[in-house]
């Protein structure tokens, strides 16, 4: 169990680093869907297959779908990867990089000092379902205002008219 | 099981499934034959059976080709994420109260993130192959995927509802009394549109559509790159008719016969109706598919939900 | 010039349009020209040409067609004519009235002034003249080729021009010539006034064709697309020219008619009956009244075969998989009928100068009747899986509107202006060929849209059903072919007489039939729209210049207009639901 663990970590941070380092969009986004199933499989080994399962089928699935979307409708060409090749001067990286790796230091403490927690709990869908429409209804609530007031906004500016008096010769 | 019955009878599923998926070219192409006043292959062997052997060879035998102007990684990895996809969807099936291969508490939910990969599949190839129609019908199957997705779930809620579980067992041995197909009667009808449209099979084929899309997202595609994605659509139909099959209407259970016969059974006729609608309907424009989706099918899924979950209290109160 | 034929029944004698003419514009600016078919022929000098087509556009709503005329190796030329001449054949539907006018141009000159301004259609026609001429047109938008490559060398129906490969240098594709050819076939938006990107978006051109399943031959129409919504389209023809009217200047009169059959392929005979008509006319064949009804059983059969055609392949273009196999079916049958009468199925070829090839075949009656009593019954089957489908009405109803004006001010004609509400039929407004001795309804439908467009075809067949029937019950007996001495080939008993007949027959096989010297045209009722053919013989064996107008050629230049602001699957839809011919439109 905890070699697979630690085999579904390791895919999830090269994934995630390569993911960094793609000039091409479209091979950085398929990395990153790389990374993201194998955070599910580290979620289901901690336990927590509901959250897994929720990984794969909305990160995985949806949100990154509409990514890969984005980049279809965008098109880029040959030139992007030109330029996205520059961002990775580290120049840019260097203080962001250097701001995680905190983080990570942090995150690496604080896991050493207080260990039980995790692994041999399995919550069940059921359980989060009761715990979010239990104790953490209110927030539940609130998510899906917030949800609900970004797809009107995403709708309004998304709407345009189409000026369908083409005029070209021909 | 032991763990040794369960490798063998792991690779007897894979096998199952890639031969079914491969006699099923030629079964829909009689079928259709039928229904189209016309032979269909009937040359090859009894029945024109052996059409498929001849087909494999000659897509095997095809210049393995791939465009210079395409993304050449991503165009060879995009085939192979739909047949995987598809065949790992077909472990959670039960096709026999003791014949499964996994029984995971949240079977429904693997299966649901299985076909939600299957769709990159579509979108990779469509990007990858750098063509004009290939993308055009990559951006097709993105929107159409992933707003089905939204019903297909939300479609199957009622069931776990009245289940209370995820895991796919459950849900068959729940139906001993009466199969969800008469209580989920909407869920079952959304559930098989967005079925339809999640393996983009006519009336629903936008991402494909030939005659507007010449080939859509595998335009440039030939050879055996093109054989898996054919190979991952008829995957995908066999899982979605397991899946009805399972969750609608009672998967294995039946009088007088072994239960595995009984679900293979209505599985097959449920392939035949999805074959049926291939020859009857036609194609609605790309827009038209999307209102119907968030228009029709969105508060018609919502309604089901409402609806099975006052049902339940009220029973569970009486 | 000498003339024998009178006027076709319907046309109205001693034009008075030509005196309108005359008085307004003076003697010294328009003369008159008498054509065999009645019609009335004006020449005018080119400097009142623009003013006289104005004059002209209230009487005669519609440009039929446009075409020229290479005057220079012409025996018997008409009066003013020089080096070139252009002709502008202007109808009015209702009553029908036909009038000719025409031009005389030089190629070394300015050229004419460009009649776009007042009918849209004549763009793609003047396109034409220029490149099958080297006329040009001052003032037209976009002076192209428009059938041949933009790479060709000379304009091919200028006399000079060789008609046989033989008679040009081999040809060879080399790497080099092959880059040019398709560097030219590139589609520059900019040429087309179109810009590559709006103030938010860029946009998308793409090639749809020329081959494509949906485009029906080989055609191309360059795409401006934002996402899937067509903002322009570029219809590019002419992969299919295969000089169909040059091949009238080299075959005889004769032997031409198994060419005609090529230009409508879906057609059959009745492109064989349009060529025919005009020639009859020209020739003043009268034709036996039992070979008058064999030709409109005919006719009518393969309307009924490419309407068939139509319906399967529009049902298919929308997604529905299934109606075009049982259509096909039918057509097969219909085929076998066909093969039974005439030996060919497509293109039989059969229809001669003064009648048709043979007689019926013993017990041809059962035949025709199984197919006809056979097909309601299937048409109310097909009916119900195909235009009753919601989906397939959802994908056409209201998709491709046009108005009637729009109809007229384009030169749509058949079944497609029809379906825009106007009541016009040529078999019904104008009987040629004896379609006054029959009963038969003109289906109409009000919307002008795709799902209409389908309709009335539908509607057709179910009337060309009923005049065939009628053809079955009121067969004449009698010859079935015309005593006329242009007869081709003459009737074999009166061969062996004397040896006078016997080298009239001869030299009627050998040489063909000569053609007295003049003009005449006629338009049908074909299966698509109106199909006419415009013949000048020079007295000769073979046609001096042989136009062919057919009905698909202005359909497609429409499309830009009626696909603007709709998404790909609706161009498709529109597409199908024009039903044309490639080879009917590049001929």
């Amino acid at each position: 169990m905890l070699a697979l663990f630690y085999f579904a970590a390791a895919i999830a941070l090269i994934a995630t680093a390569m993911a960094l380092t793609r000039a091409n969009a479209a091979h950085g986004l398929i990395y990153l869907i790389v990374s993201l199933l194998a955070v599910a499989v580290v979620f289901f080994l901690l336990g927590a297959p509901f959250a897994a399962a929720l990984e794969i089928v909305i990160y995985a699935g949806a949100i990154m779908v509409l990514f890969v979307f984005v980049i279809m409708m965008l098109n880029l060409g040959r030139s992007a990867d030109e330029e996205e090749r520059e961002l990775l001067a580290p120049r840019y990286w260097l203080v962001p990089g250097v701001l995680a790796a905190c983080l990570l230091v942090e995150l690496a403490v604080i896991s050493f000092a207080a260990p039980g927690h995790s692994a041999g709990i399995v919550v069940s869908p059921k359980a989060v379902g009761l715990s979010l429409y239990g104790p953490y209804v209110l927030a539940v609530e609130i998510a899906s205002l917030l949800l609900l007031a970004g797809l009107v906004g995403a709708y309004h500016v998304g709407r345009r008219f189409i000026d369908r008096s083409g005029g070209n010769k021909s | 099981m032991s763990p040794l019955a369960t490798a063998l009878f792991g690779l007897a599923v894979l096998a199952g499934a890639v031969g079914l998926a491969a006699i099923l070219t030629w079964f829909e192409r009689r079928l259709l034959g039928v229904w189209q006043d016309r032979y269909g292959p009937n040359r090859l062997g009894p029945l024109g059976i052996l059409q498929v052997v001849a087909d494999m060879l000659k897509l095997l035998t095809k210049h393995d080709w791939v465009p210079p102007f395409a993304d050449r990684v991503v165009f060879v990895f995009a085939p192979t994420a739909i047949v995987v996809a598809m065949l790992l969807g077909f472990a959670v099936v039960p096709f026999g109260e003791h014949l499964y291969l996994l029984d995971l508490n949240i079977g429904l939910l693997f299966f649901l993130g299985m076909t939600s990969l299957a769709v990159y599949s579509v979108l990779l190839g469509g990007l990858a192959s750098n063509n004009k129609y290939a993308l055009l019908g990559g951006l097709r199957s993105a929107a159409q995927m992933v707003s089905y997705e939204v019903f297909m779930g939300l479609s199957l809620m009622g069931v776990v509802m009245l289940t209370g579980s995820f895991s796919l067992r459950d849900i068959v041995l729940a139906q001993q009394d009466l199969w969800f197909c008469i209580p989920q009667v909407l869920g079952l009808y959304v559930f098989l549109v967005a079925g339809i449209a999640e393996s983009h099979r006519l009336p629903f084929d936008l991402p494909e559509a030939e005659h507007e899309l010449t080939a859509g997202f595998h335009t440039e595609y030939g050879g055996m790159k093109f054989a898996m994605f054919m190979l991952g659509e008829y995957l995908g139909l066999i899982l979605i008719c397991c899946m009805i099959t399972t969750v609608f209407f009672g998967g294995w259970l039946g009088p007088w016969l072994p239960g595995p016969v009984w679900f293979a059974l209505k599985t097959s006729l449920l392939i035949c109706f999805f074959v049926l609608l291939r020859a009857a309907i036609p194609r609605p424009r790309y827009d038209q598919l999307m209102s119907l989706g968030w228009k029709y099918m969105l508060p018609l899924s919502l309604f089901n939900l409402v609806l099975t979950g006052a049902i339940a209290l009220w029973l569970r109160g009486a | 010039m000498e003339t024998i034929a009178s006027p076709p029944p319907g046309v109205t004698r001693a034009p008075p349009a030509a005196e309108d003419l005359i008085d307004r514009f003076g003697a010294d600016t328009v003369q008159t020209q008498h054509c065999a078919d009645g019609v009335p022929t004006c020449w005018v000098v080119p400097e009142r040409l623009l003013a006289a087509l104005a004059y002209l556009k209230p009487r005669y709503p519609m440009l039929l067609d446009l075409f020229g005329v290479d005057e220079r190796l012409r025996e018997h030329t008409p009066e003013p004519a020089s080096d070139f001449s252009v002709v502008y054949h202007l109808v009015n539907l209702k009553p029908w009235r036909e009038f000719r006018l025409k031009a005389t141009t030089s190629a070394a000159s300015a050229g004419l002034p460009s009649a776009t301004a007042l009918w849209p259609n004549a763009n793609w026609y003047e396109r034409e003249v220029w490149d099958m001429f080297g006329l040009r047109f001052t003032g037209h938008p976009n002076l192209r080729r428009i059938l041949l490559p933009p790479t060709w060398q000379g304009h091919a129906l200028r006399k000079e021009h060789p008609a046989r490969a033989t008679e040009m240098e081999p040809f060879s594709l080399d790497e080099e010539r092959q880059r040019e050819e398709q560097e030219a076939l590139l589609f520059r938006p900019e040429e087309w006034g179109m810009d590559r990107a709006s103030a938010d978006t860029e946009f998308m051109f793409l090639n749809l064709g020329p081959n494509h399943p949906s485009v029906h031959g080989v055609f191309r129409i360059a795409l401006q697309l934002d996402g899937e919504v067509v903002i322009d389209a570029v219809p590019d023809i002419g992969y299919h020219h295969r000089g169909a009217e040059k091949m009238g200047e080299r075959q005889t009169w004769h032997s031409y008619i198994p060419y005609t059959d090529r230009v409508d392929y879906l057609g059959g005979v009745m492109n064989n009956l349009a060529y025919l008509m005009a020639l009859e006319t020209l020739a003043g064949v009268e034709v036996p009244p039992r070979a008058k009804v064999i030709r409109i059983m005919m006719a009518e059969l393969f309307r009924i075969s490419s309407h068939l055609v139509f319906y399967g392949t529009f049902a298919q273009d929308v997604g529905q998989m299934s109606p075009v196999f049982y259509m096909f079916a039918d057509r097969e049958r219909l085929f076998g009928i066909v093969e039974a009468i005439t030996g060919g199925r497509m293109h039989p070829a059969w229809f001669r100068l003064g009648g048709v090839a043979q007689d019926l075949p013993e017990g041809w009656q059962r035949l025709v009747l199984d197919f006809i009593d056979s097909m309601p019954e299937r048409l109310d089957h097909y009916q119900k899986m195909a235009m009753d489908n919601s989906i397939l009405q959802q994908r056409t109803r209201g998709i491709g509107v046009y108005s009637q004006q729009e109809a007229i001010d384009w030169g749509i004609t058949g079944p497609s202006l029809r379906a825009t509400g106007v009541d016009f039929d040529l078999r019904r407004d104008r009987p040629y060929g004896g379609y006054d001795q029959f009963d038969f309804n003109i289906p109409i439908a009000t919307g002008g849209d795709c799902y209409d467009r389908a309709a009335v075809r539908i509607e057709e067949i179910r009337e060309s059903l009923k005049i065939i029937r009628q053809c079955v019950d009121n067969m004449p007996a009698g010859p079935f072919k015309s005593e006329h001495r242009l007869t081709t080939p003459p009737p074999r008993e009166r061969m062996l007489e004397d040896i006078e007949t016997l080298i009239t027959h001869f030299l009627s096989v050998s040489w063909g039939p000569v053609v007295p010297a003049g003009e005449a045209s006629f338009p049908i009722e074909a299966t698509k729209g109106i199909n006419n053919y415009h013949l000048i013989s020079d007295g000769g064996t073979t046609s001096y210049r042989t136009r062919i107008r057919t009905p698909s050629f202005p359909a497609l230049q429409q499309i830009p207009l009626i696909s603007r602001g709709l998404m790909i699957p609706d161009l498709i839809a529109i597409i199908a639901s024009i039903d044309f011919v490639m080879a009917d439109v590049d001929r």
